[in-house]
């Protein structure tokens, strides 16, 4: 805003086209090319760099309800790593692209780092700027499956090779990412230890946002980071973790399978997050299902049984556990007070548990850290 | 479990419960409290309890008779608390929507055992914790137990103490008194020169003052949390000030949600507010402050409130979320869990509200209404109301509410340093007064950067970068227009339309989205090409704005509707509450044309002169309207008020009262009607504009307005009936002043259009004072002429409040001042039914009523004032609209005035109501209650300009008791250390003399100043003199505590006169002390205690 002149034309124009039919115009920001994806908003009012580094939003063109996006900027976006500090969940932007009504183009606050466009800018990802983004967040809640496109006037198509499944796709298609197995796109490539301590995490990574990490080391777990394809017969550990990630849980090969034949049997204490809770639930022989237009904000109730303890979490899925699918052995924990949804699982005898929302929060409120305590003191 | 047992009904007879008021509006404690308390009363009826209403505000919806509810208009004291428990048995008492004043209280009844000796339970946050908010010694070691930081501080009882402290420390020092609302005594130390003023005048009013590390420029930022009885926590919503901490949040302008705070900062402050809610022990509602360090993550803790505050109305009003009924759900019993969102109906009111917009909150001052008052902002509370704006942008957002807050279209384009010096501006930018929002701009057009200003203010960049955008668009709209169009003498609204069709549609666009009115940017155009000898009205800029808005029209740049929902639209809801914006493209609701709507304009911002009463008007004529089946529709933007309370209609327009804003809503609703005489002078202004623009206005006709507010009209057709009235003239030139005044002599009431410093209206007793007046003011010329009227003496003043159909009278009521004539009737103390005026005199008023109805054919509420001497009645005003009096009337004479005004406006078939006064079963006093304490500097006189912030209204078998009650509920209180007396002149003081026993019988000292104190020893009485200059002297008399009741009264209104005086009522003000300084509220009021202790031992209390 700091340079900009009143008439100055100079902006430059994009296309919001959606799936619908509906086109919507509005100011390019960030990045010169055009994206596809599946079309998700979430309700959090501060937490974006978090939320557009969250490798669940991995496909998705995350639209932004609140109305003044990047006040505070973007912190230190080169020095990124597990233990920095806040601001980043993985080492760069995994939505498509965004969406918002107003952008701050300046940064001041004293974690001094970069504008929010700027940093789009440099990792080549485009958004669009001076949308109704309430318009647009009903029309994707009143429309259960949108796609949609952000094209920049004139703009180049996304490079291909940013992630592997782009492959399947021509220019100009919509994108449904949760029609593919997603897990090579997002998950590590190589098992790596972080941390030190004499307990030891494994944390299956399905596309794991940094702050469980941070978290496990901070209570002085070691953790030992897997890709999803990992032979988790030859992992050794005293508990382990199923990540968050994006997709549909059971568009993830043989994870499942595999999560029941080595994971379960180990007898180890489990916590399942997000997708993780979706993966545990499915090698219990629950089911999933796939709701209208899932939970993005930052204050989705939950309650935990029976004692009602209630907390605001933070929550990022399309899909949720069915309740009359849950096994025997097995009890709803947590519960959603907005729409009884179910938001955790845990079994009667055995260490093993699972929640839908985050523990990790980051973004979103810490008040269920405690769960991370949980597990540590399993171990 | 929902209903806590014991509040169940038994034997099916419901249970009693008593909710505290706050009293009469005050600087710090306002009309916030009628908001939260109405709604808790809606919550606790919905559950089957019988609601006791304790609250001598008589302004307010909350006192209004209900069929469950029991209304007593009593001072919130143990003394009266405890006498109605005894008469109601009540199982439980609810001190938190009282503000203060109502936990004072509490606290105070179960330290004496009252609560305890009765069986009434305290619901809600137990006393200890209340305590333990107010106790700052207790809160400092309760969070240090918990790892909650706060600022260094100390409790000291002696200035002594605090010099030692604060050299400990370091300086600048914070001071702070305990057991205080609005941050009374409060202010910041550079040196001990500082500290030591300050800790004196606290320590006059406060056991303990608190010494603290001063945190200037750090943010200041608030938490709003929730907590039931199981623990089940949230926060609904924080705050961030514009203005960082040394500020008063009061004060401060305030944006909701954070803005320039990330994701980490907002966490850990919310994570804290709920640790401190938790280990305090709270059920119900609380709020969290916190200074945060700019630089790096560092916080402390300032202070928290155990109870609904201006901070919960305004986190209500910003986010949707009802914090106050859902409070007092949980104070019955439930839990959040149990408990629905009543906004979407459907998801759990355990919920953090999300919102898609956002919310500026500013102050409004009235800090020209008071003589000598500092205008310089601190750590005091100054302000005397506030308005919201909502918008999809910062920019929208603060020039929305700029220029709701003083009803002015100019907003932030006003220009008033724009003949500043650049130092004058460096100055206003270091030490803020209320108007440094407009230096910033104004230094901001002269180029100064981002670094210059922040430098100087510590505001945050994030803010500044705004309104630099807002400067530089408005320097670049001028240029455009200097370098595109031609300068005329003279435009026409065709013009203007066509000068703006030259700017890109995308442009005008973003212009309206940015927050920029169809009148500043006629007025940017006019500033650029108008040539400089034309000046315009305001009036006929506003016409010219009108070439915009066709413009608009035809090119589609409308606003849209948003609804504010708390969920962002995560989830679909019927939500009635609206905002406005440029900001979209698409709108939430489309009301059915074939359901015509009335909207009632509300009355924006409280300010002195317009308050709760009109809020009071407005939510009766809106729910008149409902319960009509009408689809009732208001637009207010004042966050404190019930109107705005979702509930209050059918759809809530927050938004602004400008005649833009209204006629844009009246595009949307296509109403059958706008109500404008409900809401006091704001939306009565409103009347003119919407007429032309062929607004259907229910009520009086445009016509009838202008014929009671065009002075000259006015004055005509009082000459032409034969109706006496005071002389006056509108002179223009200092040679028809002095015409003036030889032929009617002083003194006289002078009136400029214009001041540059002081009050408007001031009498002038001689010559000297009339200079003084009138330097003040601006050149005298036909641009500024001055209003002067002969001044009567000794006079009374009456008014007739009343409604009236086609011309005729429905229903005139009489209500006498206290005060002869010379004191705003808004500050005037008031007797209904009427005491002391010969029916001779009421008759001759009536008559001139009927006459001044019938000439003007009003056609709804109308209030008329007279003045009379013996039978000489004159008219001094009419105002065709409802009046500040109209729910004081209304409840004593139990007929609704707002209702009846109603009815004729929508038509409905009326009969004259003839009420014998003489049977209305007791006396209602309405005393005006004055915020001097808070006006650093301020001369605490009343006189001809209005300067009072509340009012309350008691009730008593007689006179006597009526009046001694309704001076308890404005701090007057009864002498128990000894009594200063300065009785005016010598006609006073022999007038005093038959009140004088009265006092003696106290058997209090007396001091008084030599004039009075020889007066009095040579009638025999016991008197020690004191004089203004030499030793005693009064003042002194006054800081040792040696008197706590000043009677003051004035000689005469010469400029010496009141100077010499101004000393000694200033410094009661400060020391606590009740003072009177108008004769004849002080012998009314000395008179009453003939029956002071009759009232006390009658063990009945009057209740509506």
């Amino acid at each position: 805003m700091k340079n900009e002149s009143f008439f100055d034309k100079g902006y430059k124009k994009a296309y919001l086209e959606l799936s619908n039919g509906i086109k919507l115009e509005g100011k390019a920001i960030g990045a010169d090319v055009s994206v596809s994806g599946e079309m998700v908003f979430n309700t959090g009012m501060l937490g974006y760099s978090e939320a557009m580094t969250d490798p669940s939003y991995w496909g998705q063109i995350l639209v932004f309800s609140f109305c003044l996006i990047g006040n505070y900027g973007i912190p230190f976006p080169e020095n990124g790593d597990f233990f920095s500090s806040q601001g980043h969940e993985s080492s760069s932007i995994k939505t498509q692209g965004i969406i918002v009504s107003d952008i701050y183009s300046g940064c001041h606050h004293h974690d001094r780092g970069i504008s929010l466009e700027d940093w789009m800018k440099k990792q080549d990802v485009p958004g669009i700027a001076g949308i109704d983004t309430r318009y647009l967040v009903q029309t994707i809640r009143e429309s259960g499956n949108l796609w949609g496109r952000i094209v920049p006037e004139g703009a180049k198509p996304q490079n291909k090779s940013k992630f592997e499944f782009l492959k399947h796709f021509e220019d100009g298609e919509y994108v449904d990412p949760s029609k593919f197995n997603l897990m090579p796109s997002v998950s590590t490539k190589e098992r790596q230890i972080i941390g030190r301590g004499s307990k030891k995490v494994a944390v299956i990574d399905c596309g794991a946002k940094w702050n469980i990490m941070r978290m496990l080391i901070e209570r002085g777990c070691e953790v030992e980071v897997l890709p999803w394809d990992t032979d988790f017969s030859t992992v050794k550990c005293d508990g382990w973790v199923i990540s968050n990630g994006p997709g549909d849980p059971k568009n993830t090969a043989d994870l499942v399978e595999r999560i029941k034949k080595d994971v379960l049997t180990s007898n180890k204490p489990i916590l399942g997050i997000c997708l993780g809770h979706q993966l545990l639930a499915l090698a219990s022989g629950a089911k999933t299902k796939r709701l209208s237009h899932g939970h993005r904000s930052h204050n989705q109730p939950v309650f935990s049984l029976p004692d009602k303890k209630a907390y605001m979490s933070s929550q990022n899925h399309r899909y949720a556990v069915e309740k009359n699918s849950i096994q025997a052995g097995w009890e709803l924990w947590f519960e959603n007070a907005n729409d009884d949804s179910v938001e955790g699982l845990k079994h009667k005898t055995k260490p093993f548990m699972s929640v839908q929302f985050h523990p990790e929060a980051s973004s979103g409120p810490n008040d269920t850290s405690w769960i991370m305590d949980k597990l540590v003191g399993l171990l | 479990m929902p209903i806590l047992d014991f509040l169940s009904p038994k034997n099916g007879k419901k249970q009693k419960v008593i909710l505290l008021g706050s009293g009469a509006l005050s600087i710090g404690q306002a009309g916030e409290f009628d908001y939260s308390g109405s709604q808790a009363v809606k919550a606790l009826e919905e559950e089957g309890l019988e609601v006791i209403i304790i609250n001598p505000n008589i302004a307010s919806v909350q006192t209004n008779k209900g069929t469950n509810k029991k209304v007593y208009l009593y001072p919130i004291t143990p003394f009266w608390v405890e006498k109605i428990i005894k008469i109601e048995k009540p199982v439980a008492i609810i001190s938190s929507f009282g503000g203060q004043t109502s936990l004072n209280c509490v606290i105070d009844l179960e330290k004496s055992g009252v609560l305890k000796k009765y069986n009434v339970k305290v619901l809600g946050t137990q006393v200890n914790a209340l305590k333990l908010s107010e106790d700052r010694e207790l809160f400092a070691e309760k969070m240090k137990s918990i790892n909650v930081p706060i600022a260094k501080s100390h409790a000291v009882s002696t200035v002594d103490e605090a010099l030692k402290t604060a050299e400990q420390i370091g300086y600048p020092v914070i001071t702070r008194s305990a057991f205080a609302l609005g941050g009374l005594g409060s202010g910041l130390a550079k040196n001990s020169v500082d500290l030591k003023r300050l800790t004196q005048a606290a320590l006059m009013t406060s056991p303990q003052v608190l010494i603290e590390k001063s945190l200037h420029g750090w943010k200041e930022i608030e938490y709003e949390v929730m907590r039931d009885k199981t623990g089940n926590t949230i926060t609904i919503c924080n705050m961030e000030n514009f203005d960082p901490m040394g500020i008063h949040t009061g004060d401060s302008i305030v944006i909701a949600p954070c803005q320039t705070i990330n994701n980490t900062e907002n966490n850990m402050l919310r994570d804290t507010a709920i640790k401190i809610a938790q280990n305090v022990g709270i059920v119900g509602e609380c709020n969290v402050q916190y200074a945060l360090n700019p630089e790096d993550y560092g916080f402390y803790v300032i202070e928290i409130n155990a109870r609904l505050s201006r901070s919960s109305a305004l986190a209500s009003k910003a986010t949707g979320y009802p914090i106050a009924y859902i409070a007092a759900k949980i104070v019955i019993g439930f839990d959040l869990l149990e408990l629905k969102n009543p906004v979407t109906g459907t998801t759990s009111a355990f919920y953090e509200p999300s919102l898609d917009y956002v919310t500026l909150k500013v102050p409004r001052w009235d800090l020209s209404k008071f003589t000598g008052v500092s205008k310089n902002l601190g750590t005091q509370m100054k302000s005397v109301g506030e308005v919201m704006a909502i918008g999809r942008n910062f920019c929208e957002v603060m020039q929305k509410a700029l220029r709701m807050v003083n009803e002015n279209e100019n907003g932030i384009t006003v220009n008033i340093f724009k003949d500043a010096s650049s130092e004058d501006l460096d100055k206003e930018l270091l030490s803020p007064t209320n108007l440094r929002v407009f230096a910033i701009y104004e230094t901001f057009k002269r180029g100064k950067s981002i670094e210059y200003v922040y430098e100087k203010t510590k505001i945050d960049y994030w803010f500044l970068s705004h309104i630099l955008y807002l400067a530089k668009v408005e320097s670049e709209l001028f240029n455009f227009f200097v370098k595109h169009s031609e300068k005329k003498d003279l435009f026409t609204a065709q013009d203007i339309y066509n000068t703006y069709k030259k700017v890109p549609k995308e442009h005008l666009h973003c212009l309206k989205s940015k927050g920029f009115s169809d009148f500043q940017l006629t007025k940017i155009f006019l500033l650029a090409c108008l040539s400089g000898q034309t000046k315009l009205s305001i009036k006929q800029i506003r016409t010219l704005s009108f070439g915009i808005r066709k413009l608009r029209k035809k090119l589609g740049v409308l606003p849209v509707v948003k609804q504010i929902d708390t969920t962002s639209s995560e989830y679909p809801t019927k939500s009635n509450y609206l905002y406005l914006t440029y900001d979209g493209i698409h709108s939430d609701v489309s009301p059915k044309k074939n359901t015509k709507s009335v909207i009632t304009l509300g009355s924006g911002s409280y300010r002195i002169g317009s308050s709760l009463e009109f809020d009071w008007c407005s939510v009766m004529t809106s729910s008149y309207f409902k319960n009509k089946k009408n689809d009732s529709v208001i637009i207010n933007c004042n966050p404190e008020t019930v109107s705005t309370d979702y509930s209050a209609s059918d759809r809530l327009y927050f938004e602004e009262l400008s005649s833009e804003r209204v006629l844009d809503i009246i595009d949307i609703e296509d109403p059958k009607g706008v109500v404008a005489c409900m809401g006091g002078q704001n939306p009565n202004n409103l009347i003119q504009p919407l007429s032309e623009a062929k607004v259907n206005i229910l009520g009086h006709s445009q016509k009838s307005v202008d014929g009671a507010e065009d002075r000259e009209k006015f004055s005509a057709m009082l000459d032409k009936l034969g109706i006496d009235q005071p002389e006056w003239i509108s002179a223009v030139s200092r040679d028809e002043i002095e015409k003036f005044i030889e032929k009617v002599g002083f003194p006289v009431l002078i009136r400029p259009s214009f001041v540059l410093s002081g009050t408007l209206m001031n009498v002038a007793n001689d010559k000297e004072s009339l200079e003084h007046y009138l330097s003040l003011t601006k050149d005298i010329s036909a641009d500024f002429p001055v209003v002067i009227s002969k001044f009567i003496l000794d006079a009374k003043e009456i008014e007739c409040d009343g409604v009236a159909k086609g011309g005729e009278v429905i229903l005139s009521l009489v209500t006498e001042h206290i005060e002869n004539a010379g004191v705003h009737s808004g500050d005037a103390t008031m007797v209904f039914p009427s005491q002391k005026i010969y029916t001779r005199t009421v008759n001759i008023i009536k008559d001139i009523v009927r006459k001044i109805v019938k000439d003007l054919n009003l056609n709804g509420p109308f209030n008329i004032q007279f003045i009379a001497k013996e039978n000489d009645v004159k008219v001094i005003e009419c105002n065709a609209r409802a009046s500040r009096s109209f729910p004081f009337i209304s409840k004593v004479s139990g007929v609704n005035l707002a209702e009846l005004s109603c009815k004729v406006m929508n038509n409905e078939r009326v009969k004259k109501i003839l009420i014998d006064e003489s049977e209305i079963p007791y006396v209602g006093v309405k005393a005006s209650m004055f915020s001097f304490q808070r006006l650093d500097g301020a001369d605490p006189v009343i006189g001809v300009e209005m300067a009072s912030t509340g009012e309350v209204g008691c009730l008593g078998d007689k006179f006597d008791h009526a009046m001694l009650l309704s001076m308890e509920a404005t701090q007057i209180r009864k002498p128990k250390k000894g009594v200063l007396i300065s009785a005016g002149r010598e006609k006073d003081k022999i007038k005093f003399m038959e009140v004088i026993d009265n006092l003696y019988k106290l058997g209090v000292p007396v001091y008084a100043t030599r004039g009075t104190a020889k007066f009095l020893e040579d009638r025999g009485y016991k008197v020690e003199t004191v004089h203004w200059n030499r030793n005693p002297r009064a003042v002194d008399i006054i800081i040792e505590g040696k008197v706590d009741f000043v009677i003051n009264i004035n000689k005469n209104l010469s400029v010496d006169e009141l100077h010499n005086n101004s000393e000694i009522r200033k410094m009661a003000v400060k020391c606590g002390c009740s003072l009177l300084t108008n004769l004849e509220k002080t012998m009314a009021y000395l008179r009453a205690y003939d029956s002071y202790d009759e009232l006390q031992s009658i063990d009945h209390c009057i209740s509506l």
